[in-house]
């Protein structure tokens, strides 16, 4: 019985002890570490790769160079930009390089590569717009915008209805080509809004270029 | 000389080996069916029990000749009382009668010791394993939202769910199993959906603060889950449900009992899809989930001296809730409780509690699950009972938790942990026959608030004829959490929340008036109840900081009255209403924020019948909330403006007939939301439905099959 006893006891302590801070922590993944963003995979048999992109702060936009594979960053409310740049993103919004954007019925990259793909479709150029640079003073009625271009076609990538809280996000899950203004053509596939640990504005990107020989 | 003395020994020995004697038989219920594992003893001497064999035999030994009451005790049937004459001895058959009407109910929240739940002198409101079934309940917001009007679970933010309680939010009340706290909340609600149905007992629920026995927390009432123990030598039961938006429900429990030991290991998986919405509305689409829940629960025990419960769970929840990512809930549990009768005036309980309640996100194109949220607590119980004059009781006791939090809503997803300790005592007086009195004290401490508090209550019951008249008074308090003073969280890039290490604690003072008539077929109770709640904790703008910040509020009143009456035919028929009426007042010039609908009530209405190889049930429930207008922020950051906004009431009913057919095969049918009621605009506080659904179950016991 004193045996038994002693048992109970050494068991209970043994679990306070190894259980305080809790148990079973092994079941899940280390919260990865992605400071690299940029052109963060390459195929250069089938010209593809994934672009990882942090696009967080409301007062920058980033800028792609798809042919030097290079990322920029300039203040959203200066009207600067780099020398030479394909396309870039600001949060949600995607502006091109006096170029103009197609939405494709394809829904992944792969469908690109091994299709021959038909441009029959309409370019449609960027708009002039408003952008917001600065939502710290939001919950006061005061958002900051600042003037822009934006594609609306590469605009449609993510749906983001704000109509509730929080609001939802609907990725269109389509394949857009995205023509540059020197005739070339790349395939753009918007993956994911989020970064692994579910912050929102860290932006995925799976790309083709250039396709069709452009 | 030598042979008087032997002579008066051997008459000694003759009258005492004369003086002993047995008593033996069977106990059988109504219909002659034996009843295995019921108690037969002496209320006068505990130490002669013995429960019943699986053919329903027992044997006392009686040590002496004396008259004796004899107590036969089993779970769902009327207590029996026989008188067993002096020198009385032989064969005595019982006949138990079914307790349909739960006159036997046992209680333990109320005063943490079990008692008659009609000598309780705090009202306690019983939900039975019978009325758990008629429901069909998936889980307990559907049974407290079918059998208490008052009640309302409702969406916060992200479709997380949110309860109301005539006032008092998830925060405000307490939830238990089996006595034990549940680790983890989201927006101050723990996961109700952990809490499913399947080997529930029944559910106790007290209205009104609590905190003199249950600390933090029990500022607005207490829910106490009873899970069942196996009765019979084995049980294997297995169940599935199929309805609308293709929801599955699939469970099955394997229980045996013998040689004084016990084990019921359970297991369930439910499913649902999403539900896209018809009208507009805060939301447009109910997120699907998929979960998994697992438990076992140990017992063993010894001559009625003592009873070791070991229990160990393991909960599993994932929820569609974005495009790319999943959001995840698990719970890890375990539990070892020893009982020890040390007399018959003393009992002592020491237990031990594990549990651990993570979040994680689920990254479906990474595959990658990254927890980000864990809440651990490890805490160690102690109760002690001491019977005086085999009516008063003394309770003492202890408790000490370590709560470890680790959040995505702390800097950097750090974690903080405190210790909390307490020490409680509450005297049971019953002076009169009539006439209960309890009054309780209880001291807690908490380490990194340093809070010191002290919890008082007094309750008192007189009977009267077929009437019971209860008043009481209680304190209730609520600790601020670990979340409200460390957290440090940017909301969405727009703006932060920030915890606030200067939190005083929420504190309540309760008072209960009420009165009850009982009969065998009718009950009627009304109770009046007022709450004062002060520093009631919430968050608030702060220019300053330009965020939100977490903030005491000034003091609310909470009054209101609660009418139930009930009535049970012996010819199957049963009918229950109730009512409540909450009215919220605050401080002239501060805003009324809560969503309190003023009037709510419950009615159900139930036929049974049963046969030699059929029986079935038919009951209509319904819940009907009034509309409520309640004063809402034109701004988040302006404190001075607010308006009036109004949310329709509505009315929900559910129709379900459930079947015994052929020995242990169940079909259960029901149609929930009867009458197709679909909100205009889906609010946070609307019903969460489409129109009207189907339900379908099957419930097979499998062990009845073999009983002749």
């Amino acid at each position: 019985m004193i045996k038994r006893v002693s048992f109970c006891i050494t068991a209970i302590l043994v679990s306070l002890f190894s259980g305080c801070n809790g148990i079973f922590s092994w079941i899940y993944d280390p919260a990865p570490q992605q400071t690299i963003f940029g052109f963060v995979e390459t195929n250069p048999i089938t010209h593809s790769g994934t672009i990882y992109i942090d696009a967080t702060d409301y007062a920058k936009w980033t800028y792609i160079n798809l042919a030097k594979m290079t990322i920029d960053t300039c203040d959203a409310n200066m009207n600067v930009e780099p020398a030479e740049w394909d396309f870039a993103i600001h949060r949600y919004d995607v502006k091109t390089n006096n170029g103009a954007a197609m939405e494709t019925d394809y829904t992944s990259i792969n469908q690109i590569i091994e299709s021959n793909l038909n441009l029959s479709g309409t370019f449609t150029p960027d708009t002039f717009s408003k952008v917001m640079v600065d939502v710290s003073d939001m919950m006061n009625g005061n958002i900051k915008y600042a003037d822009s271009y934006i594609n609306p076609i590469l605009n449609r990538w993510l749906n983001v209805n704000t109509e509730q809280m929080p609001p939802i996000y609907t990725l269109s899950n389509k394949v857009y080509i995205l023509q540059l203004a020197n005739g070339q053509h790349a395939a753009l596939h918007f993956t994911n809004y989020m970064s692994s640990t579910n912050v929102k504005g860290f932006i995925t990107i799976r790309y083709v270029f250039p396709i069709f020989n452009s | 000389m030598r042979t008087t003395i032997l002579l008066c020994l051997l008459m000694v020995l003759y009258v005492a080996v004369n003086a002993q004697r047995d008593v033996y038989g069977m106990v059988r219920n109504q219909e002659g069916e034996a009843l295995y594992g019921a108690i037969v003893g002496l209320q006068e001497n505990v130490s002669v029990a013995a429960s019943t064999a699986i053919d329903g035999s027992f044997k006392l030994h009686i040590p002496d000749n004396k008259a004796y009451t004899i107590k036969i005790i089993y779970y769902g049937y009327k207590q029996l009382v026989y008188k067993l004459q002096e020198d009385q001895s032989g064969k005595l058959d019982f006949t138990l009668e079914e307790d349909i009407y739960n006159l036997e109910q046992v209680v333990v929240t109320g005063t943490r010791t079990p008692k008659l739940l009609k000598d309780v002198p705090i009202v306690t409101k019983v939900i039975s394993r019978e009325d758990i079934v008629l429901q069909d309940a998936a889980d307990i917001r559907d049974v407290l939202q079918t059998e208490l009007p008052g009640v309302e679970f409702t969406y916060s933010m992200n479709q997380q769910v949110a309860l109301n309680m005539s006032g008092f939010g998830g925060s405000s009340v307490l939830f238990l199993v089996d006595g034990e706290r549940l680790a983890g909340e989201t927006l101050d609600n723990i996961d109700y959906s952990r809490l499913s149905m399947d080997n529930v007992d029944r559910v106790e629920v007290v209205k009104g603060a609590a905190s003199s026995l249950y600390g933090s927390n029990a500022v607005g009432g207490v829910v106490n889950i009873i899970t069942n123990e196996p009765k019979e030598p084995w049980t294997l039961n297995l169940n599935a449900h199929y309805g609308s938006h293709n929801e599955q429900r699939y469970s099955g429990t394997l229980g045996l009992n013998g040689f004084g030991f016990t084990n019921l290991l359970s297991a369930r998986y439910a499913s649902c899809d999403p539900i896209a919405l018809k009208n507009d509305g805060d939301y447009s689409e109910i997120y699907g989930y998929r979960s998994i829940n697992i438990n076992d629960r140990f017992t063993y025990s010894y001559r009625n001296r003592f009873k070791i419960t070991g229990k160990v769970g393991y909960f599993f929840r994932e929820r569609d809730s974005q495009e790319t990512s999943h959001d995840r809930y698990r719970d890890f549990s375990g539990s070892l409780k020893g009982e020890f009768t040390i007399s018959t005036q003393d009992d002592i309980t020491v237990a031990y509690n594990f549990d651990q309640y993570d979040k994680s996100s689920f990254a479906l194109l990474d595959h990658l699950d990254v927890r980000n949220y864990s809440n651990v607590q490890n805490s160690l119980r102690a109760v002690y009972n001491h019977t005086f004059g085999k009516k008063h009781i003394l309770t003492v006791g202890g408790d000490y938790l370590r709560d470890y939090l680790m959040s995505y809503q702390f800097e950097g997803d750090s974690a903080h942990h405190q210790h909390t300790a307490d020490a409680f005592a509450q005297f049971d007086w019953n002076p009169l026959k009539q006439l209960n009195i309890i009054g309780g004290l209880r001291y807690d401490y908490y380490s990194d608030a340093n809070l010191h508090h002290i919890s008082p209550k007094l309750s008192a019951m007189y009977k009267w004829k077929d009437f019971s008249f209860r008043a009481s008074y209680a304190a209730g308090f609520r600790a601020p959490t670990l979340k409200e003073m460390y957290m440090s969280f940017d909301m969405a890039n727009v703006f932060m929340i920030y915890g606030n290490p200067d939190l005083q604690p929420e504190k309540s003072h309760n008072f209960g008036l009420s009165a009850e008539w009982g009969t065998r077929h009718y009950n009627i109770t009304v109770m009046g109840f007022y709450n004062r709640v002060a520093n009631r904790i919430t968050t608030a703008w702060n220019s300053a900081l330009n965020g939100m910040k977490y903030v005491n509020m000034a003091p609310l009143q909470i009054a209101g009255v609660d009418v139930s009456a009930s009535a049970n035919w012996d010819f199957g028929l049963c009918a229950k209403l109730s009512y409540v009426y909450t009215y919220e007042h605050i401080a002239l010039g501060e805003p009324l924020l809560s969503s309190t609908r003023p009037h709510t009530a419950t009615a159900r209405l139930s036929y049974g019948k049963r046969w030699k190889n059929y029986q079935f049930n038919i009951a209509l429930t319904g819940r009907w909330l009034s509309k409520v207008t309640c004063d809402e922020y034109t701004s988040l950051t302006d404190y001075t403006e607010t308006e009036k906004v109004t949310y329709p009431g509505y009315t929900i009913w559910k129709l379900m007939l459930t079947q015994k057919i052929y020995k242990g095969l169940n079909l259960n049918c029901s149609i929930d939301n009867l009458f197709n009621y679909i909100p205009d605009y889906y609010y946070g506080n609307s019903p969460a439905t489409t129109g009207t659904t189907f339900l379908v179950g099957v419930a097979l016991d499998i062990e009845r099959f073999f009983k002749k």
